[in-house]
């Protein structure tokens, strides 16, 4: 039986992992030069620095594009189909991959406001950020 | 054989370390930084990228994606010892053909036992994409197929009709694997898999292969009187990767499809065999070609025949959609198919004015944007 699908952390994204447990949305942030960029990386994509700091956004977007998933890759999703899967660009002006969740394929509409969440896996130490309508 | 127009014109090092578990990409980042210190160059200017190391076993447009290079030209060095000398070599070749004037050539290692020992894509896919439960490829064309429906009013009976057309050019092929008839009505009703991403949107993954064979001018000429010229090709890499809010719905397709006109006219190409992964790629496709405007995909399709005998000819085999996706060979198919037409060879499905064709790959749906790695050539049939 396959299990849902959980995020490997590792030492280049074990922050943004922690700051989700703890509530908190983390994007990398160059020190260099300044650029925003997710996901996390070893690089700087404008630059090729390495000296990355994480920052927190206010995890307040939209929504880009979005698909409800009635074959999800990995069959253990099956039971939570149709899956809302989306590309939030967030205020702070990056496009972040992930759910919108409590809604239904009448309600979601592209431009619509969205804010984060975060939802408890079934790792205890591992909650995955998530969008809901925002009002 | 002897160069013509190459040169070195700079190189960059990092301090080494025993067992150092620094990830290996910073060692990459360096690397670049330090070379580009030393020329003068700017990240923009390089064109070319080639990476050979034992440690990263992924393909170097991943590792190019965690670097943010946008690329015309890219290699895996997987040549082991060799690996200096033979990218090298293969950059050569780029440079003489006049793909790119600027290549940056990498080696490294690191004992990095983390994330750079898996697969730069892998990771990506398992921590940001896939902890959702999305839908693999289809999920994410779908996103790119509804941002085109949404920001320029393209229907899914547009769309339709490309899987449509190329069914009936499919029921001409023998080597197809759906060849039963398909109406609009059919794709409309197929089962939703990823919403607006239909059944009949999707490739049915199969076993096979294709091959195709190069010469040089003068030992074709021994080998067969049906010659076919490879007249240009381009390729970009990671469109628009260091830009955090990318237009979804333009592929590498229009770089390429620039670089390809500025030595061929589009209205000179006869036929088109454009990578069909799923028919809303293959309209993204014409428009990047520049036949129409960006958003006139739609209404460019619905009032052109794209049938084999029609006034612009897609898929004239029945593409990867209808004949199957027999894995990397999905990639090999649409050349093989151009040259049928172009050596008269298509049988009842044969193009009636098949002197040039443009053919096109892409691949790899990547994070927030649309395909990592897009490719195109144009071929044409000389007596
Ligand atoms: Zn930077």
């Amino acid at each position: 039986m396959a299990e849902k699908s959980l995020p490997k952390i590792n030492k280049i994204d074990q922050p943004f992992w922690k700051g989700a447990a703890e509530g908190k949305l983390l994007i990398q942030k160059c020190r260099a030069c300044e650029k925003l960029q997710f996901f996390p990386r070893v690089v700087c994509t404008g630059c090729f620095s390495c000296e990355l700091d994480w920052v927190q956004a206010k995890g307040e977007g939209k929504v880009h594009s979005f698909s409800w998933v009635f074959v999800p890759r990995n069959p253990a999703f099956k039971d939570e189909v149709p899956i809302c899967y989306a590309n939030i660009i967030l205020d702070e002006g990056v496009i972040f991959e992930s759910r919108i969740v409590g809604t239904n394929p009448q309600t979601v509409k592209t431009g619509a406001k969205v804010r984060v969440v975060f939802q408890q896996t079934a790792s205890p130490e591992i909650k995955l950020p998530v969008f809901e309508l925002a009002g | 054989m002897r160069r013509k127009r190459v040169c070195f014109v700079g190189y960059g090092s990092t301090e080494y370390s025993r067992k150092s578990e620094e990830p290996l990409l910073s060692y990459y980042a360096q690397a670049i930084r330090a070379a580009l210190d030393q020329t003068g160059l700017k990240k923009s200017d390089i064109q070319g990228f080639s990476v050979t190391t034992q440690s990263s076993p992924d393909y170097s447009p991943h590792v190019a994606e965690q670097l943010g290079l946008e690329l015309d030209w890219v290699l895996n060095g997987d040549y082991g010892g060799a690996g200096g000398v033979t990218s090298v070599r293969r950059a050569a070749d780029a440079i003489e053909a006049g793909h790119v004037d600027v290549a940056v050539l990498l080696g490294g290692n690191s004992f990095d036992k983390s994330v750079f020992q898996q697969r730069p894509l892998e990771y990506q896919r398992a921590n940001y994409v896939d902890v959702y439960g999305y839908g693999g490829p289809n999920t994410l064309m779908a996103l790119v197929q509804r941002r085109h429906m949404e920001q320029y009013g393209t229907t899914l009976d547009q769309i339709g009709k490309i899987a449509v057309t190329q069914r009936e050019n499919a029921r001409l092929n023998p080597q197809a694997l759906l060849r039963d008839p398909m109406s609009l009505e059919d794709y409309l009703k197929s089962r939703m898999i990823s919403d607006p991403i239909r059944l009949f949107d999707c490739v049915m993954p199969c076993s096979g292969a294709e091959c195709v064979v190069l010469a040089s001018e003068e030992r074709a000429r021994s080998i067969t009187d049906k010659l076919v010229y490879l007249v240009t090709d381009a390729e970009r890499i990671n469109y628009q990767v260091s830009n955090m809010l990318p237009d979804k719905t333009t592929f590498g397709i229009k770089v390429v499809g620039d670089r390809l006109f500025a030595e061929v006219r589009r209205d000179q190409i006869d036929l088109f065999e454009l990578y069909d992964d799923y028919p809303i790629a293959v309209l993204i496709q014409i428009e990047d070609l520049g036949y129409c405007g960006k958003g006139e995909g739609g209404k460019f399709v619905g009032s052109h025949d794209l049938s084999f005998k029609g006034d612009f000819p897609v898929n004239t085999g029945g593409g990867e959609l209808s004949v199957g996706q027999a894995g990397l060979a999905g990639g090999f198919l649409h050349v093989v198919e151009a040259l049928r037409q172009l050596r008269s060879e298509a049988g009842p499905r044969q193009v009636k004015k098949a002197e040039r064709a443009l053919v096109t790959g892409i691949g790899w749906l990547s994070y927030g944007r649309n395909l990592g790695t897009t490719a195109g050539l144009i071929m044409e049939r000389r007596a």
